[in-house]
Formats: C-alpha cells, sequence, structure tokens
C-alpha cells in the first residue's frame, strides 16, 4: 500500500506553459493506490493546472503523466470512467436542478443513480434536489458535486479544493465519506492550500511552490525529519543554546525558552536543558504548517 | 451618484465592440433606406401610389404602422424603421441593460462591486445612464444618417428623437423586468414580453376602427408614427416617451432599493429532483440547454413566415405601383414579382435563423468558460462528443427553422392563392437553397470558437460583416468581389432562380472544410 508498486497516478518532469509563464515547472507526482495524497500549495502554484492535465482537459508541454498506467490525452474516456472529479469552483447548468445534474454525472461515469448511494447522500448533506442549478449559493453547488462524486464507487476520487464554501458540520461529513470510500480501497488525490482541513484525512503529501514540488512523502516521514518546537522553563540560564548545532529560532522570555530543533541535536539540547534545572517542558511535533510554511521559505532562507 | 459615473465608464469601455457594431447596423440601415427610397420613387405620383398601396393592406399596417402623410418621401422611406425597426432598437437597450444589472447580479459581479464604496443602487443607475445615453446618441445619428441620405432636415430630427425615446422606454421597461426575476433570461424573457405586448397593442390600434383605434397610444411604438415625423410634427409627443420612461426607471430604482442582493419579485421555481431518463448524454444535457429557446424561436418564425406568406400578394401591389413594374414584367412575367418578394424575405430569414446557430456555439464557449465543460469531461472524457453536440444542435436547429419558414411561408402564401400544396413544397425547396450558406455561417463560428474558447462571439463579428458586405453591399455600391464574400450572396433567390449545384456544392465543400478544422482544433487544443 504504501510502497509505491502500484501507482494509481504517476507524473514526472510534467512542464506547462502559458505563455511566458511556467505553470508547471519539471513536477513530479506520484500517488499509489490506497493512498489520501494531499496535494498541498498556495493559489497559482498549479495544483488545478495539474489536474487538469491529469483528467485530459489541457496538454503539457514536456514529461509524462498517466492515470491507472493510461495517457490522459488519448485514453480520457477509459481512465473517466474510473474516477470522479470535484473542482474547486464548481459550475452547474442554470437550467437544470441539482437532482437532475447529479444523475447526469452518475449516469456519464457509467453507473445508474438509482442503485448509487445518492439518496442518501442527499440527506447526509442536507441538499434540496430540486432548486434549480442557478439558485444555488457556492456551499450548495459543492455539495452538488461532492454528492454525485461520492454516490458510486470510483477508483480514483480527484478533489481540487473541495470544502471551499461548506460549514464545518458539511466538512465533517465531507471527511467521513472521504474516510468510508478509502476503507473500500479508493486512491484519493486531494489539493489543498486548507492545511488543517487535510491534515486529518492524509497520509501523504506533495508541498508545490511555482509548479515545482518542495516536498513530497509520507505524512510520518516529513515529520520525522522536521525540526521539533521546545517551550521550556528553566531555573538558570543555558549559555550554549544559541550556538549549538540543529537549534534554530531561540526566544528567551525571563525563565522561558523556546526554539526548535533538528531531532539529531534533540539529546545534547536536552542534556543542557537538564543541566539548567528544568521546571517544565513540551515539545511538540511540527503541525503541516511548519511544514508548508519550511517549504515555502526555503528560497529565501538564510537560516543555516 | 456615489461610483455610478466611475460604473457607466466601466460599462462602456466593456460594451465598446457590442455597442459600436449595433449603432453601426442601426444608424447604416437608415442611411441605406433614405438613399435607397429618394432613388426608386423619383416621382411624387409613385410615391402616393406606394404609399396608399400599404396604408390599404391591413397586415402591412399591422407591421408597419399607417402612412400619414402619402406625399412625404421621408415618410416612405421610413417606412419599416418607424415602427418595425424601432423594436430593435427597443432590443438593443434590453441587451445594454440586462447585461450590466440582472446578468451582472447573477455572476456576483454586482457583489463584488457592491463591497466597495458605492451605493447599492449604482449598478442600476450607472446601466440606466448609459442606456439613455446611448439611445439619445443613437436617435442623434439616425437623424443625420437620414438628413444625409437626402431626406428633408425636420422630419429627420423628428425620426431619429422617435428611435432615442423608444430606446428610453425600453431602458425603462429593462430596469424593471431585470427587478422582477433572480434569473438573467426570465429578465430578458419578460422584457421581450412587454415589447412584443406594446408592439401588438400599436398593430390591434393601427388596424381595427372603433375604441380599440385608441390603443396606438397605449404603445410607444404607436406614439413614433403618431409623432408626424415628416408633416408638422407634434413635438409634444416626445414628452409621451421622457414621462414613461422617467416613470419606469423611477418604480425600477424603487424597487431595486427595497429588495435584497441576488433576489428577485418573482419566486424562483423548484424542478424535478429526478432527471429524466433521456438525460443521460453530452449530447441531451447541450439539447436541454437550447429547448426553450428553440421552441419560442420555432415558435416565432412560424407566426412571422405565415405572416409574410399570406402578405406577400399585397405588398406586390404595392410595389406594382411603382417603376419596379415595367422592369420586372420585362423580366419574368406577371406574377414573378410575388415569388421575388419571397426569395427577399426567405434571405433576410436566413440571416435571421443563422443566429440560432450561432448562440448555440456562443453558448458552448460560454460553458467552457464557466468550467461546465470541464466538468463534463471529467465525467465523459470525449471531446468528439463535446463538439458534436453543439455542432449537432447548431446545425441540426438550423436546418429545422428553415423547414419551419418554408412550410409557415408556403401555407400563408398558398392559402391565399389556393396553392397550398405546390407553394408548401416550392417554398420548403427555396427555403432549403439558403441551407448551404447558413451552415457555412455556424460552421465558421465552430472553426472560432474551436480555435480559442475566448473567441465564441466572433460568430456575431462574421455574421455582421457578411450582411454588410452582402446584404447592403449593392445599396452601398461595394465592388463585386467584396459582395461575394458572403456566403449568402451564393445562396440561391429560390424560388425565382433555379437551385444552383454548383454555389450549394462549393459552400458545402467549404463548410466540411471548417467543419473539420473545427474538430481537428478542438480535439487538441487546452480546455477553459
Amino acid at each position: 500500500m504504501s510502497s509505491g508498486m502500484d501507482p494509481v497516478v504517476e507524473v514526472a518532469g510534467l512542464v506547462k506553459r502559458f505563455g511566458r509563464l511556467r505553470a508547471l515547472d519539471d513536477l513530479d507526482l506520484v500517488v499509489t493506490r490506497g493512498q489520501v495524497h494531499g496535494f498541498l500549495g498556495p493559489n497559482g502554484a498549479g495544483k488545478s493546472t495539474t489536474i487538469r492535465a491529469l483528467l485530459g482537459l489541457i496538454r503539457v508541454n514536456a514529461g509524462s503523466a498517466t492515470v491507472f498506467g493510461l495517457d490522459p490525452w488519448r485514453d480520457a474516456v477509459a481512465i473517466h470512467r474510473r474516477l470522479a472529479y470535484v473542482p474547486g469552483d464548481v459550475a452547474l447548468w442554470p437550467n437544470l436542478t441539482g437532482g437532475e445534474i447529479i444523475d447526469l454525472f452518475i449516469r456519464l461515469r457509467g453507473a445508474d443513480p438509482q442503485r448509487s448511494r445518492r439518496a442518501e447522500l442527499i440527506d447526509r448533506f442536507e441538499l434540496d434536489p430540486t432548486t434549480k442549478g442557478r439558485a444555488y449559493s457556492k456551499g450548495n453547488r459543492q455539495k452538488v458535486a461532492l454528492v454525485a462524486a461520492f454516490a458510486t464507487d470510483p477508483e480514483l476520487l480527484v478533489l481540487d479544493e473541495p470544502t471551499a464554501g461548506l460549514d464545518p458540520l458539511m466538512e465533517q461529513e465531507f471527511n467521513d465519506c472521504v474516510a468510508e470510500h478509502v476503507r473500500r480501497g479508493a486512491t484519493v488525490l486531494l489539493s489543498s492550500h486548507i492545511l488543517s482541513e487535510v491534515e486529518r484525512l492524509v497520509d501523504h503529501v506533495t508541498i508545490v511552490r511555482a509548479g515545482h514540488v518542495v516536498e513530497s512523502g509520507a505524512l510520518a516521514d516529513l515529520r520525522h525529519l522536521r525540526r521539533n518546537r521546545v517551550r521550556a522553563t528553566v531555573k538558570e540560564a543555558v549559555p550554549s543554546l544559541t550556538t549549538m548545532a540543529g537549534v534554530f529560532d531561540v526566544q528567551t522570555d525571563g525563565d522561558d525558552l523556546s526554539f526548535t530543533v533538528e531531532p539529531d541535536a534533540l539529546t545534547p539540547v536536552l542534556a543542557a536543558l537538564t543541566g539548567a534545572g528544568v521546571r517544565d517542558l513540551t515539545i511538540t511535533p511540527p503541525t503541516l504548517e511548519d511544514l508548508f510554511l519550511d517549504a515555502y521559505r526555503q528560497p529565501h532562507d538564510d537560516r543555516p | 451618484m456615489t461610483g455610478t459615473l466611475l460604473l457607466t465608464r466601466l460599462a462602456l469601455r466593456r460594451d465598446r465592440v457590442l455597442v459600436a457594431i449595433w449603432l453601426l447596423l442601426l444608424v447604416g440601415v437608415c442611411y441605406a433606406s433614405a438613399e435607397a427610397t429618394t432613388s426608386l420613387y423619383p416621382s411624387l405620383a409613385e410615391r402616393v401610389r406606394a404609399a396608399e398601396a400599404i396604408n390599404s393592406s391591413p397586415s402591412i399596417v399591422a407591421l408597419y404602422g399607417p402612412v400619414v402623410d402619402v406625399t412625404s418621401i421621408g415618410e416612405l422611406a421610413m417606412t419599416k424603421l418607424t415602427v418595425l425597426y424601432a423594436v430593435f432598437v427597443a432590443v438593443f437597450m434590453v441587451v445594454v441593460i440586462r447585461r450590466h444589472t440582472r446578468t451582472d447580479e447573477e455572476s456576483g459581479l454586482t457583489e463584488l462591486v457592491g463591497g466597495t464604496a458605492v451605493r447599492s443602487t449604482a449598478p442600476l443607475a450607472a446601466a440606466v445612464l448609459l442606456g439613455c445615453g446611448l439611445s439619445l446618441v443613437l436617435g442623434a445619428l439616425a437623424g443625420l444618417a437620414d438628413l444625409a441620405g437626402g431626406l428633408p432636415l425636420e422630419g429627420s430630427l423628428a425620426f431619429g428623437a422617435s428611435w432615442a425615446g423608444v430606446g428610453l422606454v425600453s431602458v425603462g421597461l429593462t430596469a424593471i423586468a431585470c427587478q422582477l426575476s433572480a434569473s438573467s433570461r426570465t429578465c430578458a424573457a419578460f422584457s421581450a414580453g412587454a415589447i412584443a405586448v406594446l408592439y401588438a397593442f400599436r398593430a390591434v390600434g393601427d388596424t381595427s376602427t372603433g375604441p380599440l383605434h385608441a390603443l396606438r397610444w397605449a404603445s410607444p411604438f404607436g406614439w413614433s408614427t403618431q409623432l408626424r415625423a415628416w408633416s408638422e410634427p407634434r413635438w409634444w409627443v416626445l414628452a409621451l416617451y421622457a414621462l414613461t420612461a422617467v416613470g419606469l426607471i423611477t418604480s425600477a430604482a424603487l424597487v431595486r432599493g427595497r429588495r435584497d442582493l441576488g433576489s428577485g419579485l418573482v419566486a424562483e421555481r423548484t424542478g424535478p429532483a429526478q432527471a429524466s431518463p433521456r438525460l443521460r448524454s453530452v449530447l441531451a444535457v447541450t439539447v436541454r440547454g437550447h429547448r426553450a429557446s428553440l421552441l419560442i424561436w420555432t415558435v416565432a418564425v412560424a407566426a412571422l413566415s405565415v405572416f409574410f406568406g399570406t402578405v406577400a400578394p399585397d405588398i406586390s401591389d404595392m410595389l406594382d405601383s411603382s417603376s419596379a413594374r415595367e422592369m420586372i414584367e420585362r423580366l419574368g412575367g406577371v406574377g414573378v414579382i410575388q415569388e421575388t418578394l419571397l426569395a427577399a424575405e426567405l434571405s433576410v430569414s436566413a440571416v435571421v435563423l443563422t443566429c440560432f446557430g450561432i448562440s448555440v456555439i456562443a453558448q458552448a464557449g460560454e460553458d467552457e468558460r464557466s468550467g461546465r465543460t470541464d466538468e463534463l469531461m471529467a465525467a465523459e472524457g470525449s471531446r468528439g462528443a463535446i463538439i458534436g453536440s453543439h455542432l449537432v444542435v447548431a446545425l441540426a436547429g438550423s436546418l429545422w427553422l428553415l423547414v419551419v419558414t418554408g412550410v409557415c411561408m408556403g401555407v400563408g402564401f398558398g392559402a391565399e392563392e389556393g396553392t397550398l400544396t405546390s407553394s408548401v413544397r416550392s417554398l420548403v425547396a427555396a427555403a432549403l437553397g439558403q441551407a448551404p450558406a447558413v451552415c457555412l455561417v455556424v460552421l465558421l463560428t465552430a472553426v472560432a470558437w474551436s480555435w480559442r474558447c475566448t473567441w465564441h462571439h466572433v460568430g456575431w463579428v462574421f455574421l455582421a460583416a457578411f450582411v454588410t458586405v452582402g446584404q447592403l453591399g449593392e445599396l452601398l455600391r461595394l465592388p463585386d468581389w467584396v459582395v461575394n464574400l458572403s456566403p449568402y450572396s451564393h445562396a440561391p433567390a429560390m424560388p425565382v432562380e433555379p437551385f444552383d449545384p454548383a454555389a450549394a456544392t462549393a459552400l458545402l465543400a467549404l463548410g466540411v472544410v471548417a467543419l473539420t478544422a473545427a474538430v481537428a482544433r478542438f480535439r487538441v487544443r487546452d480546455l477553459g
């Protein structure tokens, strides 16, 4: 499951230019079967462009991409029968009702709405299926696309910032739906710039910036490589702390200390703290927020 | 006024191409008609006979309104323009006002603007200001065009003022219509309905005697005739347009001030919770999108075609009085003049029906820009299905409307003349004779859209260009090769001329080239 033996999505060296802008600049991405893969980056990083390339909506200038081992451009029909896509900004047909649009999408993917989980999901997402497309709010448009995507059993769910506009209760419902699909063996590619919503769902992340991957791997491994934050209250000053290898961002406020430390430097740091007489100590693993900021900061990083 | 002037400038900036095309076409028609009529009816006697022929035919009076002063060259020249083409002036204002009020509101643009330091009524005020300004400019230009075409000064100005007046009233009507429904399409339907009712009031008023005769005063289109632009104008009639417009605009502002952004006075209807079993393909969803529009087109085309077929004998009586008679009789004998008229009406119908096909392709571009096409592609995956569905609806719809035109014109004409079967047969064939030209223009539109998504409106430019060089080319005395650039110039004037297999083959061959290019390009380009 985690070894990358069975890639569902495989992207290597993808380049896409829009005029002079390089929207994708040598981008790599591998999503293996059963993964919930977070695809993270700020607005304009190339997340949607990558997804649109994977769906065969745009043609890339260089590099290779496969979905289920097939070419997204040539084999679009075969690929799309096995996946469901929810865009970040769902556009609906103004004169069709939500229920009609859900049925249409389910049928276009080759399934039967009557034998899908359509009714149950409309209930769970508290969607009124009789409203015309033009009258839905942004959140409700999103729900229409989510119900259509979750109603059948696609092998791959491609979700492009899918929870934008959903309230927290509906976001919880969304998380439950993703979890259910993962349990039955679905693969999920979930793009977002909201880290907290992804952190609870994903097991792998790829972080992109300016069309290039800056970080990719299992969430656990990435955390392991990163600095923990240490907060301590000590009796005496710890003079060697700022000069210690692997210690950063040192801040002192009276007896209170705060700094980040690389895992390798943890042992000498703890020894030094103990020597100074520890009264209080917390060590927290980095949040995705830290990873994220760290990854973005790299080009301008003047720290060691 | 906070922000209003700024928004007006923004609206004008967004509309510069649209406005320029409308103004050019409307003013061009004024000039061409003024110019053509002065040379077509050189003597007073001929003018009087033509005008009396119009007045003696109730169906023509219903369409154009009566000729008040049968001796006036200006009134004869502006017969079609005073009332019938004033409808286009009204439609122009519907397009402009709706674009900057309800359409922007529906797309969320108004909300964006509303978040800045402008009053909630500013977008409506800006649209109204633009509409009123354009009405006045159009009126002034129309008057100048008449003057340049050789018509008297006072009449030209009064005629221009009548167009400006109709424009102002239409601005007010649309401003109210756009408050009624949350749907931009429904608002357009309300506006079109109001224009149709006012036109019908005038038609009934102009053609009936007795109490209903007063109805001509219940419609701005009636005022345009009653203004008597060409013989001692009743200038006070202009106050009717102005007061009506002020009243309508004030009401619209009051309604706007009392409703929420994005809501309408008429509640949005709900629909079925489940799709019909037929809604299962890309083609089905495209057909569904154009179903209502095609139905309205069919009814309108059928009604107008029956009408034109019925009045063709009357109109030919009118032409019969003019100097055209000897020439036409020398060419083809008595009776041919009616067929010439039908052929001319069919060639105009062909241009109008092309609008349906172009609007289908324009909608394809809108679907793509909004992201709906992405969603269909992600679910179904076939680019051929996407472009194919739009082409099928555009081409089949246009052909269907041509057949309806031929059948209904044949029924109208044949019933009048007692030759039902043969008339229907020959007019359906004549209408289909226009099909290669119509299809080619639709396919050229498809090429533009498939070349670049944002070029989906280029079809309107094609149509405007072809109409200018083709239909108006002879009036404007353009060289032959320029006139021949229009596909419509190569459609045979059936039933007068025989079917021209060579021209039809050439047009169809070009159509196949355009079709191939459009599909090939759409298969390889980026969506969106």
